[in-house]
């Protein structure tokens, strides 16, 4: 049996083990939390979700705080709403946070937050020495100007893709993300996965390659498994329809692979659009590739295989599956060479 | 690196239960053994030694202010210019510094001799203005006192050094052994009745002794006076991973000195504590951690923990009676916020000084996971008198709820700034007293280190200094830190000095501390520069308003509150500062 509380005025139930966070989420409630994330837990830094407990002092974080049966929760007092204007107004107060030119306009939780508090401009400022953008790896852009320290990107490095690559230098208002001892990202041990670049919430870590190729609302989303090898990676393609373009890929949240990719899923997606990409079958002749039907190439090779095999017996044939097509594909594989061919001489490239 | 730090290195990684743990302790070694500062390359063997990711190597060597990236002169001047030291002249000699030196704070001379720093609280409050030269505090410093001592680094001599401060007791408990000669040997405590206390107690179960702390009513010395034995009461009773008992010597609220007239005058007073309550939760292993910059005392710690294991005090068969508990004592490196219990723990295993969330709190799940006690130096050198005296005797000293000794460190505007050790409830005039009176005409005081709110002369005539009666008043006991104004004091540029303090201590972790902390420090500049505006004093007592309760560990509160406090109850002052209707900003 599930356990009660009541959320703002309304009865909802949870699970045992939920936290208040997770439960107003749940029943459509927005509350932002912009250092937590699933993937990467409660860390309590960023302070804007909090909400307000009757019989409890403060106002707790929702992200760490425990659902309980009977408690009762407002999410959205004028005293949570006081504290969380506050927040923002100081993470908005020093950066150079300017929607109107920045990638992550439109998927930027620091946005939603300061939209939904009704912060037009921030209060005051924070006057401080020029954050640095570090530009220097091939794929991910850190732009410390943007940077809400919410720590996410860190945990994401070391627990969720252990990695270990990302670090909090320096403390308080001098603190920033630093890659190995503090080197250029693309001098450091930096594999370019873009597990950092999908989990933060502003637009601090952004793909390089996807800089002014399109705003977020205009792109077509297609959702798809990663072609690269066996392991089967859920990802969402952000589509250029016009141009018939992939802009960016984002690991989706599922089963295998919970939102994470290697830098060849997240940043190697040209080859569909490549110029030299393989449209049509072709045959060499007189030396020459020319290109044949389907039927001509698949009579061609049928032809060669069966007298090859014919001239020298079975086991002069193998065959390759590879990672890149499905298992429907490679079972195909390993049964034509098997059932048809009648040799055991069948391989894959994840074998080993 | 050399083989032999090599060498060091791993030996330390071996006595902790991972090797990651040695890191900070590993990289005060390397700086120590490689001329004062940690280069890459020393980073990286560090790295490899330990097995800890090269981000999270620089994250830690970042993170602490006495560890140095960069390569600083053959002596580094680091004079203490926090409230206390402000209000013992330290601006004005750090002026005098910086032209005898011909170099500006953060600069080395050219001919690499003297790197300058203006640095924060260096615990030595009552013998203000003090100037750190690398390990060394050369306290009651003076222009001269500088002319004097630069002279002699010149010459390659570094000049004799002891500590010394203004003292009394009333209670003869804590500072009881204070003026005696040699008072740190082992000898002289067993004469004076030293561990029979311990004797006592291993004749008892532990549970006696819990109970005996809890019916004393001892509360926690180092700020918030929760009570001890309640704390000890929170572990876990079927747990079967080992209890850890922590000190807590990392003593950096300014205004306060009074650890460290316990820990450098009579160690063995903590160790029996230590020991005693080591016992009664059932740890083995107990460890001291304290701050970095006293790195003297921490050396009279380890020789008192070396000479008490060597004569069965401490270790595998405390007294011959088959007990075992030893203690170790780890030197922070420069950060004020490891002095809460959670961010300790965490520069205990070697990391970032960043406090945890809680839950779990330390009892449950503390130090490499395990159920941990944290205590304050002064709360375990109280338990040996209420375990030889019992509870009852305990109670007798100090009030209702407010039972026992306390040691007021006073500075700032007295005739004898120095620790006074009174039982609680003492008025706060008595005090003052003590320590020779007032110097002038008594503004304001703030009665329990920097994060407690200030109170007016007015307002703190009658009180009394416990506990409850501090909460009464609208401020806090906290650690008995008591900085004394007198009106030659402009609040304005107190606050300003409090908020820096807490601006460059922040972990940076909670967005309203990093931020928050940084904002209303650039605002009181702004008012103190006479470029201010009301709108600044609003948005400082909002700000202060709604960073209050809501950071990860207290040090929100201990500036909002303080800050709130001294802009509220002297706001006359900060608009005296804001330019007149029509005038020329400009100027």
């Amino acid at each position: 049996m599930s356990d009660c509380l009541i959320l703002d005025g309304e009865a909802v139930t949870f699970q045992p083990g939920q936290t208040v966070l997770e439960v107003a989420r749940q029943n459509g409630i927005k509350i932002p939390a912009l250092c937590y994330h699933r993937k990467t837990g409660p860390a309590g830094r960023c302070r804007v979700c909090v909400v307000e407990v009757e019989g409890q002092a403060g106002l707790p974080t929702s992200c760490n705080l425990m659902a309980k049966d009977g408690m009762v929760v407002h999410t959205c007092t004028e005293r949570v709403l006081e504290v969380r204007r506050s927040v923002v107004n100081l993470m908005l107060a020093n950066g150079e946070h300017n929607c109107i030119s920045c990638e992550q306009n439109g998927r930027c939780e620091l946005q939603d937050a300061a939209y939904q508090l009704g912060i037009e401009i921030p209060a005051f400022t924070i006057t401080g020495p020029k954050a640095e953008i570090d530009d220097s790896s091939e794929m991910v852009v850190l732009d410390r100007r943007k940077c809400i320290q919410c720590g996410r990107c860190i945990a994401a490095c070391n627990n969720v893709v252990v990695n270990e690559v990302l670090g909090m230098g320096q403390r308080g208002f001098e603190s920033k993300i630093v890659c190995d001892l503090d080197r250029p990202m693309a001098d450091s041990t930096c594999v370019q996965c873009g597990e950092c670049v999908q989990i933060c919430p502003v637009g601090a870590l952004i793909e390089k390659k996807a800089v002014g190729k399109g705003r977020s609302w205009e792109m077509d989303t297609v959702d798809t498994t990663c072609p690269y090898c066996g392991v089967g990676c859920q990802m969402t393609l952000h589509v250029d329809t016009d141009a018939n373009r992939i802009v960016r890929v984002t690991g989706r949240e599922v089963e295998p692979n919970d939102g994470m990719l290697c830098v060849k899923g997240r940043f190697g997606y040209e080859f569909p659009s490549s110029p030299n990409r393989l449209t049509q079958p072709l045959i060499r002749k007189n030396g020459e590739l020319e290109p044949v039907s389907w039927e001509e190439a698949l009579d061609f090779t049928a032809e060669r295989i069966a007298k090859i095999v014919k001239e020298h017996g079975p086991d002069v044939f193998s065959a390759f599956g590879s990672g890149r097509i499905t298992n429907e594909n490679n079972y195909a594989i390993a049964k034509f060479t098997r059932a048809v061919i009648k040799t055991n001489n069948v391989d894959h490239c994840a074998r080993t | 690196m050399k083989p032999d730090v090599r060498a060091r290195i791993l030996d330390l990684a071996a006595t902790y239960p991972t090797p990651k743990a040695a890191l900070l302790t590993a990289l005060e070694t390397v700086q120590q053994a490689e001329g004062g500062h940690l280069s890459t390359d020393s980073l990286s063997e560090v790295a490899a030694l330990l097995g800890v990711p090269l981000g999270t190597v620089y994250a830690t060597a970042s993170y602490y202010t006495m560890l140095n990236l960069k390569p600083v002169g053959k002596y580094h001047l680091q004079l203490d210019t926090n409230i206390p030291a402000m209000l013992a002249g330290a601006e004005d000699l750090l002026a005098h510094m910086e032209q005898a030196l011909g170099i500006g704070v953060g600069e080395t001379t050219s001919d690499g001799l003297f790197t300058l720093s203006a640095v924060e609280d260096l615990g030595a409050c009552g013998t203000c203005p003090v100037l750190q030269v690398n390990d060394r505090y050369y306290e009651n410093m003076t222009p001269a006192c500088f002319d004097e001592l630069l002279a002699n680094l010149k010459q390659g001599v570094v000049p004799e050094w002891k500590t010394e401060g203004n003292w009394g007791t009333e209670c003869n408990m804590l500072l009881a052994r204070r003026g005696k000669p040699n008072s740190t040997a082992l000898a002289g405590y067993v004469a004076d009745g030293g561990y029979q206390a311990l004797e006592k107690a291993l004749t008892l179960s532990p549970a006696e002794v819990t109970q005996m702390v809890k019916d004393s009513g001892l509360r926690g010395r180092g700020g918030a006076g929760f009570p001890a034995g309640v704390k000890w009461g929170f572990l876990p009773k079927d747990s079967t991973k080992p209890v850890y008992l922590v000190c807590n010597a990392d003593e950096g609220e300014p205004g306060t000195f009074k650890d460290r007239q316990i820990m450098e005058f009579d160690p063995h007073l903590v160790i029996e504590g230590m020991a005693i309550s080591g016992y009664a939760i059932g740890a083995k292993l107990g460890y001291i951690y304290i701050r970095g910059e006293f790195a003297w005392i921490a050396d009279i710690l380890e020789r008192a923990i070396a000479e008490a294991r060597e004569a069965g005090k401490l270790g595998n068969n405390m007294l011959g009676r088959g007990v075992e508990f030893d203690i170790r004592v780890t030197r922070g490196a420069g950060a004020y916020v490891c002095g809460e219990e959670t961010a300790l723990i965490e520069s205990l295993e070697g990391k970032r000084g960043n406090p945890r969330l809680r839950p779990p709190y330390p009892a449950v799940s503390g130090l490499f996971g395990c159920p941990t006690i944290v205590n304050n130096v002064e709360t375990l050198s109280s338990v040996p008198f209420i375990v030889r005296e019992g509870a009852e005797a305990f109670r007798q000293i100090g009030t209702a709820n407010n039972a026992g000794p306390k040691i007021f460190g006073v500075s700032g505007h007295v005739k004898n700034p120095g620790a006074y050790e009174f039982p609680l409830g003492v008025p706060l005039a008595k005090v003052l007293e003590a320590a020779g009176g007032v110097v002038g005409n008594l503004k304001a005081v703030i009665v329990g280190g920097l994060s407690t709110p200030i109170l007016t002369a007015e307002e703190c005539r009658d009180l009394t200094l416990d506990y409850d009666t501090c909460a009464k008043y609208g401020t806090g006991l906290g650690s008995g830190g008591i900085m004394v104004m007198n009106d030659t004091v402009q609040i304005p540029a107190i606050a300003l000095r409090t908020i820096q303090f807490y601006a460059h201590e922040s972990c940076g972790q909670c967005t309203p501390c990093r931020q928050g902390s940084v904002a209303i420090e650039q605002m009181l500049h702004r008012v103190v520069e006479g470029k201010g505006t009301p709108e600044d004093l609003d948005n400082v007592l909002h700000l202060c308003k709604t960073i209050k309760g809501n950071t990860l560990c207290p040090t929100g509160d201990a500036f909002s509150m303080p800050i709130e406090a001294m802009v509220g109850k002297f706001r006359g002052e900060f608009e005296a500062l804001l330019p007149k209707a029509g005038a020329d900003l400009a100027v």
